[in-house]
């Protein structure tokens, strides 16, 4: 009995299709619905079944995947910019005017500006959704660890990137930012305890061998600061981000999954 | 025999030469528990050992030899320029020095406050400067007197040239918490 | 018109404004029965319910509206780096709604003895990922991609002049989740504000697990199990985090003065504002001595009220005011805990000192760059 088929049936049941999309066919089944997740690099990030409220948005607010989806909207966008943008003293201030003005489509600037600043605010209300409903209890404890290290992260990252426009706001913020850096104890060459690691005259924790200096590469805020900046920006913190998202993602599967009332 | 030499081997240092040990494990004992560890102390020293040095290389990387900084030395003009009594802008975009003269003479202010290196600005009418980042205000001798700043402004060398003109040196400061603003060069006499 | 909007004005002065949070946070939150039992006379817990959240957010937008019409609050307002801030206060009372009027939902099932909301009976009530969440997902990632287009297209990113290392901007601020720290950072001196508390709030937001051995309320909203360590995080989140970002967005004008929101940001408004050490209050104002040269003697009084309050009170609060907590944590989370919270209540003691004694520091000892 030959069944008849349209054009998209026979697509989905033709060799290329199922090649990729094993099992080929939309899911009608649960177990070929289940299939579907088991099969996919990118959806076996979740389990094949949730209990029934980890799919309510009154219950989860979404946040944590909405941080997550934010996060790859700021990867894009951030490699796009660096078509264009020069971390130099020169050449960085102008180079985002015209990322706006001179570059079709140019608000790849405000999607990274706006995201970043909605990402901070989304990690903090995954916090809040987090801490309210107890899920940091026994067995997630490490896992509300990696969060905050991973909320320390995302402000880390806004905070270099505040640097790279080379505008006021950018250089009074790291001017202030790299200070505070300055007085860190022992380690920073205005900071208490700094004067004790000396030996007679010579003090080993000086404007030229502190944190700061290492932060900012000078005893001035200019050319090396920039570029470390954006090196960190661009390259040091997503790499780290990255580690800790895949050990935070990971560890809510091996701790059970989204929490559920005992 | 055999009972001596393997106790003999099992109490040595994590320093004696290797061979022993290695002669040791061919004669058919095996490896005994106590060898065994120092092998593995010694190869965790030198594991940590080099792993520090690793990190160690890695931070001095940071530290670069030669920096490439804007000249800290300048000439401020002849000091009859500067009117006693009042705090000299012309320096402070350029250098971030502001250049006072009182009825003694001239010294030369650091721009930077000491809270958290903002740019304070002088308040002509006030007679103080006021940092805009956390609200420190300072008198026209750069002593702290409101807001968060821990210490007074930082003062810098000033001295004449042959030519009579003055000379600013930014790379040599005079702290007054410290008792320095009375060295010698930490003010110019008029 | 301007008389409420003088009233405004005043009420949003530091002292009145925080003070009166301070006073009423804990009855809205109560940390524990007795606070509870004042909550529920004063009608806080109508808070939560749905009338509550209409006329809050009706009053906020009331407010933004009404204070749009003023060209000075428009200004703060409007400038685009603030755009997620006023966002934000939005959302988090929103949030914050949301997730207390589940938890005193959960509460009174709990009190009747029903399971909770988000009961969940292990193999019957599971759903599939595909189709059930992943459709969640999808729309989620539409409407988002969407919103940050929209906001793109309507809203350029700041930027401002370009950089001028000789002018700082008046009013020079941090980016706006810093704004909390930069307010610390005007009672404690670098190494404090900028070091040493922002690790302790990080290290403190990592303790958290550790500390709360409470195994009430785990995967659901509740409150009434969970007073305490909800109240507190609360004080930490929506006071000490959220009110100082306001308070630094709205508040703090040229030269780091405090402003009303509707106050027009003169750059020459002249505030008293001399500091003195505590050392100088002491040999100074009530010996009339002059400051002691030995610089041990000089701060030995700010040392020892340092040193008993960090290493007195803990002990003196656990055979005391807080007996119970400490037989229930144990030695080792009861020390940590103690010392968390006493240091983040350093701040609202420094705050107060500083508004009502001009209080700089309690130990001053700038020869070594050590100024508590």
């Amino acid at each position: 009995m030959a069944e008849k088929k349209n054009l998209l049936q026979r697509l989905a049941e033709g060799q290329i299709w199922t090649s990729i999309f094993r099992g080929g066919g939309v899911p009608k089944s649960r177990r070929q619905r289940m299939m579907v997740v088991l099969n996919s690099v990118f959806l076996h990030l979740h389990p094949v079944r949730l209990p029934k409220h980890a799919v309510k948005l009154k219950f989860t607010w979404c946040m944590g995947g909405l941080s997550f989806f934010i996060f790859l909207i700021l990867t894009i966008s951030g490699i796009l910019l660096m078509f264009y943008y020069r971390p130099t003293i020169e050449y960085a201030y102008t180079d985002i005017i015209d990322l706006a003005e001179q570059v079709p489509f140019g608000i790849m600037r405000e999607i990274h500006r706006w995201g970043a600043h909605a990402m901070v605010i989304t990690v903090w209300l995954h916090m809040f959704r987090v801490f309210m409903t107890g899920s940091y209890k026994p067995p997630r404890e490490f896992n509300w660890a990696i969060g905050v290290v991973l909320l320390l992260l995302t402000l880390l990252l806004s905070f270099t990137g505040y640097l790279l426009p080379w505008d006021q706001l950018a250089i009074w913020a790291i001017a202030v930012g790299s200070n505070m850096a300055r007085a860190t104890p022992f380690l920073g060459h205005e900071g208490p305890g700094a004067a004790l690691l000396a030996i007679g005259d010579i003090n080993f924790v000086t404007v030229a061998s502190d944190v700061r200096f290492a932060l900012i590469g000078g005893r001035f805020l200019g050319e090396a600061t920039l570029l470390r900046f954006y090196v960190l920006h661009c390259i040091g913190l997503p790499f780290v981000i990255m580690i800790f998202m895949a050990v935070h993602f990971w560890r809510i599967r091996k701790d059970g999954g989204i929490s559920t009332p005992v | 025999m055999p009972e001596a030499t393997e106790k003999k081997t099992a109490t040595i240092a994590p320093s004696s030469p290797p061979p022993a040990a290695l002669g040791k494990a061919d004669d058919g004992s095996g490896v005994t528990r106590r060898s065994f560890f120092s092998w593995i102390s010694i190869g965790w020293l030198a594991f940590v050992t080099a792993t520090g040095g690793f990190f160690t290389m890695m931070l001095r990387f940071f530290f670069p030899n030669v920096l490439f900084e804007p000249i800290q030395t300048f000439r401020a003009g002849s000091p009859d320029e500067y009117q006693a009594g009042e705090v000299d802008l012309r320096w402070k975009g350029k250098f971030g020095v502001w250049i006072v003269r009182d009825d003694e003479g001239i010294y030369a202010l650091s721009t930077v406050c000491t809270h958290l290196g903002c740019t304070p600005n002088w308040l002509a009418a006030e007679q103080k400067f006021k940092c805009p980042c956390h609200g420190s205000g300072f008198r026209k001798t750069g002593i702290n007197f409101e807001g968060p700043a821990p210490r007074p402004l930082e003062r810098y060398r000033i001295v004449l040239a042959d030519d009579g003109q003055i000379i600013v040196d930014k790379t040599k400061k005079y702290q007054q918490e410290k008792g320095q603003w009375g060295d010698p060069e930490a003010f110019l006499k008029v | 018109m301007e008389g409420f909007k003088h009233l405004i004005d005043v009420l949003a002065k530091p002292t009145i404004l925080v003070t009166f949070t301070f006073v009423i946070f804990f009855f809205i939150f109560p940390p524990s029965d007795w606070f509870d039992k004042w909550h529920r006379r004063l009608k806080f817990d109508a808070l939560w319910g749905k009338k509550s959240l209409i006329i809050i957010t009706g009053l906020l937008i009331a407010f933004f509206v009404f204070g749009l019409g003023d060209p000075d609050f428009r200004s703060i307002v409007l400038k685009p780096d603030n755009v997620p801030i006023s966002g934000l206060i939005f959302l988090v009372f929103f949030f914050t709604w949301l997730s207390m009027s589940q938890a005193y939902k959960n509460d009174e099932l709990q009190e009747a003895g029903k399971p909770v909301d988000e009961h969940y009976d292990a193999p019957n009530d599971k759903v599939l990922v595909w189709p059930d969440l992943v459709y969640v997902e999808l729309i989620s990632l539409v409407l988002c991609s969407a919103f940050f287009l929209l906001w793109s297209i309507g809203l350029a990113a700041p930027l401002e002049e370009p950089a001028n290392p000789s002018e700082s901007p008046n009013p020079a601020k941090a980016p706006w989740y810093f704004l909390g720290l930069q307010e610390m950072l005007v009672y404690f001196d670098p190494w404090m504000a900028g070091v040493v508390l922002p690790s302790l709030i990080i290290l403190g937001l990592m303790a958290i697990p550790y500390l709360d051995n409470n195994p009430e309320g785990a995967g659901y909203y509740s409150y009434k199990n969970r007073k305490l360590s909800i109240a507190i995080f609360m004080f930490g989140w929506l006071v000490l985090w959220v009110l100082l970002i306001v308070i630094g967005t709205f508040l703090r004008g040229p030269n780091w003065n405090f402003f009303g929101p509707f106050e027009y940001w003169d750059s020459h408004k002249v505030e008293a504002l001399t500091n003195v050490n505590l050392s100088e209050f002491i040999y100074v104002k009530w010996m009339g001595t002059g400051l002691p040269g030995n610089i041990l003697l000089r701060e030995i009084w700010g040392i020892i009220i340092t040193l008993g309050y960090f290493m007195v009170l803990p002990p003196l609060l656990a055979k005391t005011w807080l007996k119970d907590m400490y037989a229930k944590l144990g030695v080792a989370r009861y020390s940590i805990f103690i010392v968390l919270i006493i240091s983040a209540l350093t701040l609202p003691i420094k705050m107060y000192l500083r508004w009502m004694f001009n209080l700089k520091y309690i130990i001053s000892i700038p020869e070594y760059f050590f100024n508590f």
